[in-house]
């Protein structure tokens, strides 16, 4: 091969393979393979003898050039799409956020209506005996109140899974009666005997409050639960306050919210009454004060308990409260 | 509870009010009132009457609960029974102290027949079928009072009726052919050959029937623990047991046997053949009250004058004597002084006290278990690094340790009777969900209780179980974010799980307030590509962004570019999109899709 020819193609090979981008290597080519690039001059610059004797020569070095750019640019193209590919997988999704159950948000939320008031937080088991399931709130063996309630029993009659939030209540009086005045709230799982099905479920989740102090009314009860009412489904909800029986509260006090859905017509949702049920309360019981310790000369307290689940089921649009406990309950992986 | 408006006037003719206005009285009152509706011409109600007033699961005392309410008189319904010149005995025989009063006497000569409309209106309003008028009427007399009663044909029960615990019959045929097997914790009434009766339904071998001539019609009240334990026992649930196993007033037994008896006279003739049997060997004295009248207004919140308060434990029925106040035999629910004042208070009304006073801030000293805080402060931690949190079964088909699992007794769901000891089977089920819904890259946490017994006792612990697609990630986030002491925790594959009990807690945390939409998966996720080409270049999150408005976030689950090409010969740009729908089918999904990036 001629010298010059060989040197062109050493040094195209040595550009060609500096090259960065795609622009660069048209300039490359446009040097070497243009109609004023170094190859046409070298041809243009031989005699036609020489032309004759480096011809084949001049082809194949042309050629080569050629390949090494086609191939330069198909790597350039490759590598830059990359780049972009690279780039963009970082920013082609908007970042992924993490979530708290429903169940929790609620907690929550309710939690930091009572922190605001000067409440704690607390809990106590979940396997619970007898005597703090129901004896401790007024409830005695034979009680017909024990209906209202299908216990899951660990060892019958002594332990079983508690079947209220009212359970700890029980605990908390028992374990802090020393403590007075108390001001409590929690939310706990608690368990009853029921098949699991759209509409119920074994497993559920209630929320109570629990003051005692000296001279505490109805008044602050109903003021109390209005304000968490409100707080959960807005100042417009329309709440009424009557008088129902719990066993470890007297008075009872029962809070209906009128039916969202009919606003108090009745429907199928409110079973037509127009109003909805919405949990338990009342001062409480003497009996249940006086079991824990506690002088009911002095001291007097309010509770109140209400469920979680339906709450947050109409909140979040969940039609069936297995979902609250099951792989479909799933969250949007970022805010779109 | 039906209750029947035109009924319930007989007792308080003056009673004016609209059904509406009714039932809303009723339930604020504490007989929550569902709806009334239209029976064959009367207006029916449906109430829920509270466990405690017995006396409630009849119009009489509901009657009376009103009377005091409206400030309207009581009318007595029954009267003294006419004819009665037998002297003849009941041969009654009472052999147990389950029983607390008995009334009986029997009626020969009667002509039963089918029931007069009145009395087949009455029992349909109540969803009962009339059978005969003997019968209907002792229905009749248990739904006025709330006291079940009974009627034996006498030409097969004989007059020689037994109360006893069951000794010697093993079976028992209610009215309506059920067999039932006895054992001796039953309350029977038997003649000295068969069994005749339990205590809350009647039976088979002495049923009344057209041909009845002859009958004892009996009413009484047993001890209500008996009676509840019989039901449950022998897996049977009547109108009447319903009602015995409440506390009822003896008291109320002869205004209710006397209008029974008379109704029997005036319906089906017949005549008095024996002496009225009244068995009530313990009348209880019932204990007066010490009662305090400021109390319902201290314990309301709010002035109750106390000429109200007075007034209205005058109208129950209450005997007071200065501070002594002895409440009325019905209402065996008043035994304190909180019964009294809850009477004073909701006969005043709930609805006058207002609702817009809640209690305002007051130090106490913080009684918050430090692990509350722990728990708050790691479930924030962990949303924050993008996890999500779920909530599993805590009852489980398959026990990890068989010597430590907490096995329930009854539970009724049989695929679950034990309480888990870790949460990481709950979490791979959770997982196998997500996949069933083709979920891409779930990563989420539970904290909940795990369960272990040892020896006699019970021990709960707040474990973390945890999950990531990526391992390394998953170590990276547990040992940084939860615990750097990785002896602590477990890991299994791409899950891991620590006891929160054994780590250091915070001793306060104020957990972040979090509003975040959650989806109930119907169907799985669809995930669908698609590209873009545009003149230039776009920042991919404002594609993003614009394409998701435009499928709108109704359905969409997630939107990606997963890539962008540049075209060298044309200079263009192509975006690919995956998008991926949830609670769809795929060819509305696809529908959606092809529209959006108009593709159609």
């Amino acid at each position: 091969m001629n010298q010059n020819l060989e040197t062109i193609k050493i040094q195209s090979e040595q550009e060609i393979s500096a090259v960065k981008n795609l622009e660069e290597i048209e300039i490359i080519r446009i040097k070497y393979l243009g109609r004023n690039g170094i190859l046409n001059d070298f041809f243009s610059a031989i005699t036609n003898e020489e032309k004759k004797q480096y011809g084949s020569d001049f082809s194949l070095v042309k050629g080569l050039i050629s390949l090494s750019i086609v191939e330069k640019k198909l790597e350039l193209s490759n590598t830059q799409t990359k780049n972009i590919k690279k780039e963009t997988k970082n920013i082609t999704s908007l970042p992924k956020i993490g979530h708290l159950h429903p169940i929790t948000q609620t907690e929550r939320q309710l939690n930091e209506v009572f922190r605001k008031l000067g409440f704690s937080v607390y809990n106590s088991p979940e396997i619970v005996t007898d005597k703090f399931n129901f004896a401790r709130l007024n409830v005695p063996v034979e009680h017909p109140a024990r209906d209202m309630q299908d216990s899951i029993y660990i060892k019958e009659p002594e332990y079983l899974l508690r079947t209220q939030t009212s359970t700890i209540e029980a605990y908390l009086l028992a374990q802090k009666n020393k403590d007075l005045p108390l001001r409590t709230a929690f939310a706990g799982s608690v368990y009853r005997n029921e098949k699991v099905n759209r509409s119920n479920h074994f497993v559920f989740h209630q929320y109570q409050a629990v003051v005692v102090d000296k001279n505490i009314t109805i008044k602050d009860l109903i003021g109390t639960m209005d304000l968490m009412f409100k707080t959960l489904y807005g100042s417009k909800v329309v709440v009424r306050y009557r008088a129902k029986y719990y066993p470890e509260v007297q008075p009872g006090v029962g809070p209906d919210m009128q039916c969202f859905n009919c606003h108090g017509k009745g429907c199928p949702l409110c079973k037509y009454a127009g109003w909805i049920e919405m949990g338990g309360s009342g001062m409480i019981h003497p009996k249940v004060l006086e079991m824990a310790g506690i002088d009911t000369k002095i001291w007097s307290g309010f509770a109140f308990g209400m469920g979680l689940d339906r709450w947050t089921m109409a909140q979040k649009n969940i039609k069936d409260i297995r979902t609250l406990m099951g792989g479909n309950l799933a969250y949007k992986p970022n805010e779109l | 509870m039906k209750l029947i408006l035109s009924e319930l006037q007989k007792f308080i003719p003056d009673f004016k009010k609209k059904p509406e206005q009714l039932r809303d009285d009723l339930t604020m009152i504490g007989h929550f009132t569902n709806f009334f509706e239209e029976i064959d011409g009367e207006i029916v109600f449906d109430l829920d009457i509270k466990v405690n007033r017995g006396d409630c699961l009849g119009y009489y005392g509901l009657a009376r609960d009103l009377s005091v309410f409206y400030n309207i008189p009581l009318q007595n319904l029954s009267s003294t029974i006419d004819n009665l010149k037998s002297n003849y005995s009941l041969p009654i025989q009472i052999n147990t102290s389950n029983v607390k009063r008995v009334m009986a006497v029997k009626i020969c000569h009667l002509k039963n027949s089918s029931s007069p409309k009145w009395i087949q209106t009455f029992l349909k309003c109540h969803g009962l079928k009339s059978i005969n008028t003997l019968v209907d009427i002792t229905n009749y007399i248990m739904l006025l009072y709330g006291i079940p009663n009974h009627a034996f044909d006498t030409s097969k029960s004989t007059d020689k009726l037994i109360w006893e615990m069951n000794s010697k019959f093993k079976e028992f045929v209610s009215l309506d052919g059920s067999k039932l097997i006895l054992d001796n914790k039953i309350l029977m009434i038997n003649n000295p050959n068969k069994t005749l009766s339990l205590s809350f339904w009647g039976g088979e071998a002495c049923a009344i029937d057209l041909n009845t001539t002859d009958t004892i019609i009996e009413l009484a009240i047993y001890d209500r623990t008996t009676v509840r334990q019989n039901s449950r026992q022998l897996k049977a649930v009547t109108e009447a047991s319903i009602r015995l196993e409440k506390d009822l007033d003896p008291e109320l037994i002869p205004t209710a046997f006397n209008h029974l008896t008379n109704l029997i006279l005036k319906n089906c003739g017949g005549q008095i053949s024996s002496e009225i049997f009244d068995y009530y060997p313990d009348k209880q004295e019932i204990p007066a009250i010490e009662f305090d009248s400021q109390k319902p207004s201290l314990i309301s919140g709010i002035d109750i004058p106390k000429d109200f308060t007075i007034d209205c434990l005058t109208r129950l029925d209450c005997q007071i004597n200065n501070n002594l106040i002895t409440p009325p035999s019905l209402r065996k629910d008043i035994t304190i002084e909180a019964d009294l004042i809850e009477e004073v208070i909701r006969f005043w009304g709930y609805q006058k006290i207002p609702i817009h006073q809640p209690l305002t801030f007051k130090k106490v000293t913080d009684i918050t278990p430090k692990e509350i805080y722990l728990i708050e402060n790691i479930k924030d931690k962990l949303v924050q690094l993008g996890y999500d949190e779920v909530l599993t079964w805590p009852l489980v088909t398959t026990p990890i340790n068989k010597k430590t699992v907490v096995k329930t007794q009854n539970s009724i769901n049989s695929e679950a009777i034990y309480l888990r000891q870790s949460l990481v089977p709950s979490l791979i089920q959770q997982l196998d969900q997500y996949n069933r819904f083709k979920l891409p890259n779930p990563q989420f946490f539970e904290i909940g209780k795990v369960f272990f017994q040892e020896g006699d006792k019970y021990i709960e612990k707040n474990a973390l179980g945890i999950y990531n697609h990526n391992l390394d990630q998953l170590r990276r986030d547990v040992l940084q974010n939860v615990s750097n002491n990785d002896t602590k925790i477990i890991f299994n594959n791409n899950f891991a799980e620590i006891i929160l009990d054994d780590l250091e807690k915070p001793n306060e945390y104020i957990p972040k307030q979090h509003q975040n939409t959650a989806i109930e998966l119907t169907s799985q996720i669809v995930t669908l590509d698609a590209n873009i080409t545009l003149d230039y270049k776009e920042d991919p999150i404002k594609l993003i962004e614009k394409y998701s408005q435009i499928i709108g976030s109704k359905n969409l689950w997630k939107l990606i570019i997963t890539d962008i090409y540049q075209d060298s010969k044309t200079n263009k740009y192509r975006y690919t999109f995956q998008a991926s729908y949830f609670n769809l089918d795929a060819k509305t999904a696809k529908s959606i899709h092809l529209k959006a990036f108009d593709l159609i």
